[in-house]
C-alpha cells in the first residue's frame, strides 16, 4: 500500500489542486472567525440548523476559544474536504487513468486504501493550514468584537484538540466524497450530493425527524467542536467511524468488482 | 516455447450482447502479433480481460504462465485505448507516479523517455503534448516494468501518417529487443507491416489465429490482365470464360481470379483472341482485401450484433 501512497501523493501535490484547497480552506476560515466573533458579541441573531452552533462570548473569551472558529467553519470544511477528495478520485476515471492504475495493481482493494491515506495526509496538512491561520485571524477578530483572548494560551492542548477534532471531522467527509466518486465515477456528482445533504437535504430530514444527532453534517460539526449539545464527543466519533466504515466499504466492493469500461 | 497468451473458451457477455464468444487459441512468445477485427469486434473487451479490468463470463486465460485471475501478473506493460494521465501534470511525474505504483525504480522513468523519444519534453505538462507524443507516453508507461508481454489497444488511433510511421518504428525496435507486442488494430495496413503473426476476430469469434503467412498463404492472387487497346476487354473476356476462367472486367482492364499456375497459358489465349496484352501481372491480395473477405464488411450484420440478435456467422 506504500507504493499505491507514494504514486499518489505524486499525483496529488499539484500547485492548482493545493491552491485551491488551502485557499478555500483559508477563506473559510477567515470567514467563520469574523462571523462568529460578531454574532457571539452584536445584536445579530445567530443562525439556526441541524448542525450548526454558534459559541457564546463567555465560550469564546475560554481557553478554547481561539480554536472555535474552526469547528464554526466544520460544514464547509466538510464540503470543501468531499469536494477535493471527490475531484481527486473522479480524474482517475473521468481520465480514463484508472485503467493503468487497475492494471498495474489488480488488487484494487489496495488502490482505493492507498489513495484514501495519500487524500488524508493531504487532509491533514490543510487541517494545519486552518489551525495556523486560526491563530492568526482569531485574536484579530476578537480585538475587533471586544472578546478578551487573556485566557488563550493557557492550555496547551487546545491546539492539538482543536486541529485533532477538525481533521477527523473532514476525514469523515473525504471518506464520504471518496465513496460517492467511486460508485458514481463522477467527481461533479459526488460535489453536488455533498453540497445538496449539507445546503438542502439534511435541513429538511433534520426538521423532519427533530434533528437527530446522528445525521452526517450534525455528527460532523460535533466531531469538530469536540462534542456539542447535539452529541457527546465519544458519541459523534462512534457515529463518524460508523459513516467511514459503511462508505468505504461499499466503496471498497464496488472498486473490487465491478468491470472497468472507463 | 511456453506461449506468451494461452486462451481457453473466453466469453464475455454484456446482457444479451456477447462481446467475446468462447474464444480459444494460442499466442507464441517473441515477436510482433496483430489482434485485427473490425469496431466492435470484441477486441477490446479481450485486451481488457487478459488484463484483468473486465471479468470473463466464462473460460480461462493464462498470461506469462499466469491466469488472469491471478493478483499479481508481473511483467506485462498495457496501453489500453488512448492514453490516460493528468493532463496538468508533466510527463515525468506522470510516470513517476505510475513507477512508484508498480514498485520501478525511478530511474526507469528516464529510460522509457529516452525509449520513445520523449527526453528532453518530459517536464511539459501532458496538456500541451500532440496526440502523437501522448500515444508515445502511453507505450512509455507501459514500458515502465520493463515488460516480456507488451500489450498495445489501437496504438496508432487518430495518428497522421508521420506519427504512425513513428510508432511502427518503434515497435519495431521494441519487438528485436525480444518482447511480444500484441498489437491491436484495424489499420490493416499496420499489422501486415509490422506482425509476423496475427489473430482475426469478427463479432467476438475467433476467425483465425496463425502465422500471417499462413493466412497469406490460403488465399490465391489474381492476375490483372490489360490490353492494349480498351475495346478489346470484352472479347478478351468472352475468350477467357470459354476456357473455364472466372473474370471480373474493370474499365481498362479485367481480372482473372481463378488464374493457371502460369500466365503464359493467359497470354496465349489473349493472343490467340488477337488481343496485345500491355500489361499481365500476377497480384496477391492485400491483407485489407483477405480480411474482408474472411469478415465481410456488412453493417447490418454489426447492427444486429449489436442489438443482441444472434447473427450466423460464416467463415
Amino acid at each position: 500500500m506504500i507504493r499505491v501512497f507514494r504514486s499518489e501523493l505524486v499525483r496529488l501535490v499539484r500547485p492548482r489542486l493545493l491552491l485551491g484547497w488551502f485557499g478555500l480552506i483559508t477563506v473559510f476560515t477567515v470567514m467563520a472567525n469574523f462571523i462568529m466573533f460578531s454574532v457571539a458579541t452584536g445584536s445579530t441573531q445567530a443562525p439556526t440548523g441541524p448542525g450548526v452552533s454558534f459559541p457564546t462570548a463567555a465560550e469564546l473569551a475560554s481557553p478554547s476559544g481561539v480554536v472555535a472558529g474552526m469547528s464554526a467553519a466544520a460544514s464547509m470544511f466538510g464540503v470543501v474536504t468531499l469536494a477535493f477528495w471527490a475531484i481527486a478520485a473522479g480524474v482517475d476515471f473521468q481520465s480514463g487513468l484508472i485503467r493503468l492504475l487497475a492494471s498495474t495493481e489488480r488488487r484494487r482493494w489496495k488502490l482505493l486504501a492507498g489513495k484514501a491515506t495519500a487524500l488524508a495526509a493531504v487532509t491533514a496538512v490543510a487541517t494545519t493550514v486552518a489551525i495556523m491561520v486560526t491563530t492568526v485571524v482569531a485574536p484579530v477578530a476578537a480585538k475587533s468584537s471586544g472578546v478578551s483572548t487573556t485566557l488563550w494560551g493557557t492550555d496547551s492542548s487546545v491546539m492539538l484538540s482543536g486541529w485533532a477534532n477538525s481533521f477527523l471531522s473532514m476525514l469523515v467527509w473525504g471518506s464520504i466524497g471518496l465513496a460517492i466518486t467511486v460508485v458514481l465515477r463522477s467527481s461533479a456528482l459526488a460535489i453536488s450530493i455533498g453540497i445538496g445533504w449539507v445546503l438542502v437535504v439534511e435541513s429538511i430530514v433534520g426538521l423532519a425527524l427533530d434533528n437527530p444527532s446522528w445525521l452526517p453534517g450534525s455528527t460532523m460539526q460535533s466531531i469538530a467542536a469536540g462534542g456539542n449539545s447535539a452529541a457527546e464527543f465519544s458519541t459523534a466519533i462512534g457515529i463518524g467511524a460508523v459513516y467511514i466504515i459503511i462508505a468505504m466499504a461499499f466503496a471498497t466492493v464496488v472498486m473490487q468488482r465491478r468491470d472497468i469500461t472507463d | 516455447m511456453n506461449p506468451a497468451i494461452s486462451i481457453t473458451g473466453l466469453r464475455r457477455e454484456f446482457g444479451r450482447t456477447i462481446a467475446v464468444r468462447d474464444l480459444t487459441f494460442d499466442l507464441p512468445t517473441g515477436g510482433v502479433i496483430g489482434l485485427v477485427g473490425p469496431n466492435g469486434s470484441g477486441k477490446s473487451t479481450l485486451i481488457r480481460m487478459l488484463l484483468g479490468l473486465i471479468r470473463p463470463t466464462s473460460g480461462t486465460a493464462a498470461v506469462l504462465g499466469h491466469s488472469i485471475k491471478d493478483r499479481v501478473v508481473p511483467s506485462i506493460g498495457a496501453l489500453v485505448e488512448s492514453p490516460s494521465f493528468i493532463p496538468n501534470l508533466s510527463a515525468h511525474r506522470n510516470l513517476l507516479s505510475l513507477a512508484h505504483l508498480g514498485g520501478f525504480p525511478s530511474s526507469r522513468v528516464d529510460e522509457v523517455l529516452r525509449i520513445v523519444g520523449l527526453h528532453g519534453r518530459e517536464r511539459d505538462a501532458v496538456r500541451k503534448y500532440s496526440l502523437g507524443m501522448k500515444q508515445r507516453l502511453g507505450i512509455a508507461a507501459a514500458l515502465l516494468p520493463n515488460p516480456q508481454l507488451l500489450i498495445l489497444d489501437e496504438p496508432t488511433n487518430g495518428l497522421d501518417p508521420a506519427g504512425i510511421v513513428e510508432i511502427r518504428s518503434l515497435l519495431e525496435r521494441l519487438a528485436t529487443e525480444g518482447r511480444t507486442i500484441v498489437v491491436s488494430s484495424h489499420l490493416l495496413s499496420e499489422i501486415e507491416t509490422i506482425c509476423d503473426h496475427i489473430v482475426v476476430v469478427r463479432f467476438g469469434e475467433l476467425i483465425f489465429a496463425g502465422p500471417l503467412a499462413d493466412l497469406v498463404a490460403r488465399t490465391s492472387p489474381h492476375v490483372e490482365m490489360r490490353p492494349e487497346h480498351q475495346a478489346d476487354i470484352e472479347k478478351l473476356a468472352v475468350a477467357l470464360r470459354s476456357n473455364g476462367f472466372s473474370v471480373v472486367t474493370a474499365s481498362n482492364s479485367l481480372q482473372v481470379t481463378n488464374p493457371p499456375d502460369s500466365p503464359a497459358q493467359l497470354n496465349q489465349l489473349a493472343h490467340e483472341a488477337g488481343v496485345s496484352l500491355a500489361a499481365i501481372v500476377s497480384v496477391q491480395p492485400s491483407l485489407e482485401e483477405i480480411f474482408l473477405s474472411m469478415t465481410g464488411d456488412n453493417e447490418s450484420e454489426l447492427a444486429a450484433q449489436r442489438a443482441g440478435q444472434q447473427v450466423e456467422v460464416t467463415k
